[in-house]
């Protein structure tokens, strides 16, 4: 790919940058509102075209965020052990609280209402509607990540040697337990709930078919991936980890057994660490550990520089109508695109 | 786009009731100026209350590396990433292990995790010992031995409780098993904090002081599983040969070695490179320039079990350059 530090980015043209002063944990979106979580505490609200707002929300850093299934707020999970629900007018409003613990993971699903938390060794779920926990599952080990298929009853939660799978709206759910030796870091479930990966400490993907619980590997990365994203069609499965951004076939029955993979957005010598697909159009935004942000189109090699180097990108989203890609990095450096500007 | 500075890790270990606690307390309470995040496995002993606690699970798994020996503790890469996102507001982090704990997983964290690595580095292993326990403890507990092998820094504490013959012989045993590590003489844990915490390359240093061999034969009236092997070469050392005899030897041997580390002299470079290992794992850089008085002897210090010193010292003595 052509594209370098010394191109004109196009968040020049067609974006604008906000300085924040602590490190971006998690970037979402209502509409065309960004919401950014901070390592300070704070959850900055950046509406369109306005400054910035934020909003002391916990006492340590930020750990985990995620859009509440009612869509209008965003929930927060911070290393004070609260759960709170922040609101665009600077509400907060605690949903739950575990002295001592982090709340490292959070999901939510708009189709079930069902919002899950990972605090230490439990999964805490609210049922829709809920302002306090509904129901808890307990698992071995630390939550390394949790995942919720597009209906939002499939849950997954990924932990040492293995993930668990549940009916998250279930309380007396039953359990399927999948071993495999190592630490589960993170994890995704296909929309369909047909497959579930995790990444893993060695580096890597493991991943399961759930109709056989048919083990797959997925190796050859150079860091964890960290970050999962599905095209709008549950086709492709893109991952960071490595120079390029690794797209994995999931259209057929088999998955990506017996596949290659896709690499678009290489760049030598670089990292990605976020990937986000526009939830229209088959393009991908990818983030980079030295700050580059690329739009790849995944029809050819062709890439579009959007921001120059800088710290490392450490969250990276496209809002709802695919008109704004927001991303943050390490150093507080927010970028906004407007694709609306865009002629 | 350059390197950030890591923040200096210290790991504090000892037997229950060594004093570990008091230490803790101390570093949380005094005023030195410096802020330290703490990551204890039980809250409920210290008495202070701070954001910067951490409670830690001590969560052991094994690596799907190759290395049969290498495991990590997966709740420090996790909690040492959280921290991280609050840079700024702590300037180094310790972390306290239970008392049955194996040190191993916790240094092998700190050589295995890129993540880690590029924000975190290990400083000092630092370990309490009971002056009064000791010796049965060694007696009874595989623990309380690994401990002390695995110590950069040793608090001998509680020398108040033994008399002075009992006091040297404590100190003899702990010096056949642990050669380098420094040894302070403390009650409740006084000591100056500068001497325990963010010791950076000052216990690097500390190798080059060891003699080697200084423990006679007859020194050794218990047949201590553990033992030190010091290394020394006055010759210039050639990184061709030194590097694969390194990485043979903790492939054979890797099981056995607890520890090991190296300052040496390389031909032609003025730079000193540094070496240090926990079992199969190995870290070396080049680490400062020698000092135009400093003499270039090369130094080796292994720690571990069935040690063999006179195959150890062929196997360095080859890897120097001859004399014409």
């Amino acid at each position: 790919m052509a594209t370098t530090a010394a191109d004109s980015p196009l968040i020049q043209r067609h974006g604008r940058h906000v300085e924040l002063e602590a490190a971006p944990t998690a970037l979402l979106w209502l509409g065309t509102n960004a919401a950014v979580t901070l390592g300070d505490g704070r959850l900055c609200w950046i509406p369109d075209g306005e400054d910035a707002q934020p909003v002391p929300v916990h006492g340590g850093a930020i750990l985990s965020a995620c859009r509440h299934p009612d869509g209008t707020a965003i929930v927060t999970g911070g290393d004070d052990g609260q759960i709170c629900r922040v609101s665009p007018d600077g509400a907060v409003t605690q949903l739950g609280h575990f002295p001592r613990k982090w709340v490292e993971h959070l999901a939510a699903s708009p189709a079930s209402g069902l919002l899950v938390a990972g605090v230490g060794k439990e999964a805490i779920a609210w049922t829709r509607g809920a302002d306090a926990p509904s129901h808890r599952y307990a698992v071995a080990s630390t939550i390394g990540g949790l995942a919720l298929d597009a209906k939002g009853k499939r849950l997954a939660v990924a932990h040492y040697n293995g993930a668990t799978l549940l009916y998250g709206t279930n309380p007396d759910s039953g359990r399927v337990a999948l071993a495999w030796t190592g630490s589960h870091l993170a994890c995704t479930l296909h929309p369909e709930g047909r497959f579930l990966l995790t990444a893993l400490q060695e580096t890597g993907l493991h991943g399961w078919r759930l109709a056989d619980l048919r083990d797959m590997r997925m190796s050859g990365y150079t860091a964890k991936t960290r970050s999962f994203s599905w095209d709008r069609k549950g086709k492709w499965l893109a991952t960071s980890g490595d120079a390029a951004a690794i797209l994995w076939p999931f259209d057929g029955k088999d998955g990506p057994m017996g596949k290659a993979p896709l690499l678009r957005a290489e760049r030598k010598g670089a990292l990605v660490t976020q990937v986000a697909f526009h939830p229209k159009d088959e393009v991908l935004a990818v983030g980079y550990g030295d700050g580059i942000v690329a739009l790849a189109r995944l029809a050819d090699e062709n890439t579009l520089l959007l921001d120059t180097a800088g710290a490392p990108v450490a969250t990276l989203a496209w809002n709802d109508a695919g008109t704004r890609l927001g991303w943050g990095c390490e150093d507080g450096r927010v970028g906004i695109l407007n694709m609306d500007a865009r002629a | 786009m350059a390197a950030e500075p890591t923040i200096p890790v210290t790991v504090l270990t000892g037997y229950l009731g060594a004093g570990k606690t008091t230490l803790l307390n101390r570093i949380l309470s005094e005023n030195h100026g410096r802020r330290y995040a703490v990551i204890v496995n039980e809250f409920g002993e210290i008495g202070i209350d701070n954001d910067l606690i951490v409670d830690a699970d001590e969560e052991v798994f094994e690596m799907n590396n190759g290395c049969i020996c290498c495991t990590v503790r997966g709740d420090l890469i996790r909690i040492i990433e959280g921290l991280m996102k609050r840079k700024g507001t702590f300037d180094a982090i310790v972390i306290e292990t239970t008392g049955l704990a194996d040190p191993a997983p916790v240094a092998q964290t700190f050589f295995v995790d890129d993540d880690v690595r590029a924000r975190a580095s290990l400083d000092a292993i630092v370990t309490v010992v009971d002056a009064r326990h000791i010796l049965q403890r060694l007696e009874d507990s595989h623990e309380a031995e690994e401990q002390i092998a695995f110590a950069d820094v040793i608090l001998l504490n509680k020398i108040d409780l033994v008399d002075a013959q009992e006091l040297e012989r404590v100190r003899q045993r702990i010096r056949a098993i642990n050669a380098q590590a420094r040894l302070h003489e403390t009650q409740n844990c006084v000591v100056p904090l500068e001497e325990v915490l963010e010791r950076g390359a000052f216990d690097l240093d500390r190798i080059l002081e060891i003699e080697p061999n200084f423990l006679s034969e007859d020194d050794h009236e218990h047949d201590d599983a553990i033992t030190s092997v010091s290394l020394r070469s006055e010759a210039a050392i050639r990184p061709e040969l030194f590097m694969p005899w390194l990485r043979m030897l903790t492939t054979n041997q890797g099981q056995d070695i607890l520890r090991l580390k190296g300052v040496l002299a390389f031909p032609d470079e003025e730079q000193r490179y540094v070496v240090q290992g926990v079992h199969m794992l190995l870290d070396g850089d080049h680490q400062r320039a020698w000092k135009p008085e400093e003499p270039r002897t090369s130094r080796m210090v292994f720690i571990g079990r069935n040690l063999d010193p006179a195959t150890l010292q062929q196997g360095f003595e080859a890897c120097a350059v001859r004399a014409a």
